[in-house]
């Protein structure tokens, strides 16, 4: 062992002396070294992903949410302010004779938008995003419309219309509603900052 | 023959007697705790004096001595000035202390619960013996370190002493720097109130954004510790506050004053030939020794320093503590802390990944390789021109950045409800609702109105002024709507109209109200022919309601701004008769007799 030191002593002392370089190929200590090394690299990464594993939160989806029956005469009238439900973190809005459940959320940072009577439309207070009474993207950094909400509108002559499966919102017109049911459990993102065709 | 079966002070005693024996004890201990230096030695470096006896007994303690082994022996006269260091690193590192302990005083009453961390703070602002005075110290020490680590860098970036061979300790600085910027961000979300909450939520919403999805969603998760902010979320940010980040940031501290002390502190960019490094040759005639000079100045810099704190939270500043944290509303206004409005600011042109994670990460790692983009040799300003021009267009950057952060810029909203919160907000970044600090007896229970100010066309009597506002309401369809808003959207119930003159005695009310009365006529084109009522209520015993309702002419607006006629009028919407119509926006607050808001110091 000592002969290999010494060797390696004397390459290192030649490399410095001339240009070229010379390595000694590795022996079986230091190469068993790096094996060794290397096992504790991956040892390490093993508990790393182990931490995350274990620092992840554990919940099942749709423990958030549920149905919320809504009472329809809290429906606004056509193209009026929308109707916020904090509980369920989520705006009843009822434009263009057309029902939608919008998700209360900015799709931009996680703040809540509020409805502006004065400029009739959804203002964020945290970067100014704006949506229209649809939840429309109007301008600022939000990256899609609000979300919806699926909903089941159920009318007096007992037939029902819900939301499509894209979000498309529930054409009501003048007909009487006598229940609305809101899934909070199933957010329906939007596509950019356009709305879901209407169903 | 020993007194005692072994060598003791009771000999010394017998052999020198007891006044000898007992100063050479003294002695023999000093020297020992001061590792080196004697009392003589002590007493010569406080005189001025050189040291009487060889080796030099002031280098002792540095080379035997667990602390002052840290620091360096002595100094070149040329940096222990005001320039070039403005004692920037030093300050720096105070803070460090300061903050660790401050920090450690007020977890002896804090708990990190959503049920009890805001009552936490309640008892520690108003129960705790000292509790505001500790809160305010390391909250006003947080921001204070953040100011100062930015300065500590400017500062090394404008004489050069990033460059080599001091690049490695410039980039364990800006580590350092962004230690210190998220230990002052993770600090904020422990009194879990509605700035905590709502600072946090946009915080771990831009991590979300990290791409790929993946990702984003996981880091979220773990930081948040659910898919909301709740109890786990409070709990991992406490963590990451108290142990985690001070850890690194401890970590970083010392790997960066190694190297400082190791390169030796560098030189005045003139006072050296380009290219050289000669800080750690210091010239015999050049050195300031640490014992006595250097640690009796720091001695000073920490009284100074703690007492320009203790001043300033004592008569000038108060740690902000908003409402309750409350994940159903989000406070118009949500600004983050000033030194993350950049970011804030960023966050507004668009895209999260790009203005949250991309541009963050380019400006970090852009200020991390610094030292190895820029190899030029001299330290001298006037061969740095590209480099400080660049800094200083960074420099204007971060400002212009900054003010796009503010609320003002496209956060604002309509006048009416700017005006309602200006009115009764709650504090929020050391500021609160004009009608809000009123004290309880001077909220006079009674309806005022802003009418009480516009008595030009009765000749200014209030009295007459009054008396028709309310005959007309009495009559007219507005007081009938105004009824039915009050009572059935703000569950006020008030009957009928009787504006009263603001009492005389009552003159904080009477203040608010004209302040209200000015801010609604600054709007003339989106809120003409404004006018307000503060109705005073009391709906149980020491509890008063404020509600403040604004009526005005409704105006066309378009994407939030009044459209103007050619003659840059306002256009009425008018109903079927051709009437205008009048809007109505309100708000309300409740003020217990024991509530104690009060300015903010310097608001």
């Amino acid at each position: 062992m000592a002969s290999i030191a010494a060797e390696q002593t004397k390459a290192a002392v030649q490399t410095k002396a001339e240009p070229k370089v010379q390595v000694a190929a590795p022996s079986r200590r230091e190469f068993l070294y790096y094996i060794w090394g290397a096992s504790m690299v991956m040892l390490l990464g093993q508990a790393g992903v182990a931490f995350i594993w274990f620092a992840l939160p554990r919940f099942k989806e749709g423990t958030f949410g549920g149905i919320f029956s809504f009472p329809p005469d809290k429906i606004p009238a056509n193209n009026t302010a929308p109707f916020n439900e904090p509980s369920g973190r989520f705006w009843v809005t009822h434009f263009e004779d057309k029902l939608a459940v919008l998700y209360g959320v900015c799709t931009h940072l996680g703040c809540l938008p509020k409805w502006s009577d004065q400029n009739t439309r959804f203002e964020c207070p945290c970067h100014g995003s704006k949506f229209e009474m649809s939840g429309k993207y109007i301008e600022g950094p939000a990256p899609r419309s609000l979300d919806r909400f699926p909903v089941v509108v159920t009318f007096a002559d007992g037939t029902t219309a819900a939301t499509s499966a894209d979000g498309g919102a529930v054409a009501i017109g003048d007909r009487r509603v006598v229940s609305v049911n809101i899934d909070t459990g199933r957010k329906i993102l939007m596509p950019g900052h356009g709305l879901p065709p209407e169903s | 023959m020993s007194v005692l079966p072994f060598p003791s002070f009771l000999d010394d005693v017998k052999e020198k007697g007891l006044k000898r024996a007992a100063l050479e004890g003294v002695n023999e201990v000093v020297e020992r705790i001061t590792v080196g230096m004697n009392v003589q030695d002590i007493r010569e470096a406080l005189r001025g004096e050189p040291a009487s006896r060889k080796p030099n007994p002031r280098l002792q303690p540095h080379a035997d001595g667990f602390w002052l082994h840290m620091r360096p022996s002595y100094f070149n006269r040329s940096v222990t000035g005001l320039y070039p260091t403005f004692r920037l690193g030093w300050l720096s590192t105070y803070f460090v202390f300061f903050e660790t302990l401050t920090g450690i005083f007020l977890m002896i009453w804090y708990t990190p619960s959503p049920e009890v961390a805001y009552a936490n703070m309640l008892n520690i602002m108003s129960n705790v013996p000292f509790g505001q005075f500790v809160r305010d110290l390391h909250r006003l020490g947080a921001e204070a370190m953040v100011l100062i680590v930015f300065l500590h860098m400017l500062r090394t970036f404008f004489t050069g002493s990033y460059k080599k061979p001091r690049q490695f300790t410039w980039f364990t600085g800006v580590i350092l720097l962004i230690c210190t910027m998220f230990l002052s961000f993770s600090g904020y979300l422990l009194p879990w109130d509605q700035l905590a909450l709502w600072a946090v939520t946009i915080g771990a919403s831009m991590i979300e954004a990290s791409p790929p999805p993946v990702v984003g969603t996981n880091l979220n998760l773990l930081l948040r510790g659910g898919p909301d902010i709740g109890a786990n979320g409070l709990l991992r940010f406490y963590l990451l506050h108290v142990l985690a980040v001070p850890a690194v940031l401890f970590i970083f501290t010392g790997v960066h004053y190694y190297k400082v002390i190791i390169h030796g502190h560098s030189l005045p960019p003139a006072a050296e030939n380009i290219g050289e490094d000669t800080a750690k040759r210091v010239p015999l005639d050049k050195r300031v020794y640490f014992i006595p000079d250097i640690l009796t100045s720091e001695i000073m810099w920490i009284g100074v320093t703690t007492l320009i704190l203790v001043v300033l939270v004592t008569w000038f500043f108060h740690a902000p503590l908003e409402a309750h944290a409350d994940n159903q509303v989000t406070p118009l206004g949500t600004t983050a802390p000033w030194y993350f409005l950049w970011i804030q600011g960023a966050l507004k042109l668009g895209d999260k990944v790009l203005w949250g994670i991309i541009f963050p990460t380019i400006v970090i790692v852009f200020l991390l390789v610094i030292p190895y983009i820029d190899v030029t040799k001299s330290r001298r300003f006037a061969h740095r021109r590209f480099a400080l021009s660049v800094a200083f267009v960074l420099l204007s950057l971060l400002v212009f950045f900054s003010y796009m952060g503010l609320p003002e810029f496209g956060v604002k909203t309509s006048a009416d409800s700017e005006i309602l919160h200006e009115m009764l907000m709650e504090p929020a970044h050391n500021h609160m609702g004009t009608l809000r600090p009123i004290p309880y007896d001077q909220l006079v229970v009674g309806q005022f109105t802003t009418a009480q100010f516009e008595t030009n066309e009765f000749g200014g009597d209030i009295g007459t002024a009054l008396d028709s506002l309310n005959s007309e309401l009495a009559e007219s369809d507005l007081g009938a709507t105004l009824l039915s808003y009050l009572s059935i959207t703000q569950h006020l119930p008030i009957t009928s109209f009787n504006f009263v003159p603001i009492p005389a005695d009552a003159t904080e009310l009477y203040d608010g109200i004209s302040v209200l009365a000015h801010d609604i006529t600054q709007h003339p084109a989106e809120m003409p022919n404004a006018w307000s009522a503060v109705i005073v209520t009391q709906p149980q015993a020491g509890l008063k309601r404020v509600d403040v309702v604004i009526i005005w002419d409704e105006v066309e607006i378009e994407a939030g701004v009044p459209v103007l006629d050619e003659n840059g009028n306002p256009v009425f919407v008018l109903d079927e008769n051709g009437e205008r119509i009048q809007r109505i926006n309100g708000d309300y607050m409740y003020i217990h007799a024991d509530s104690q808001y009060f300015p903010a110091p310097g608001a």
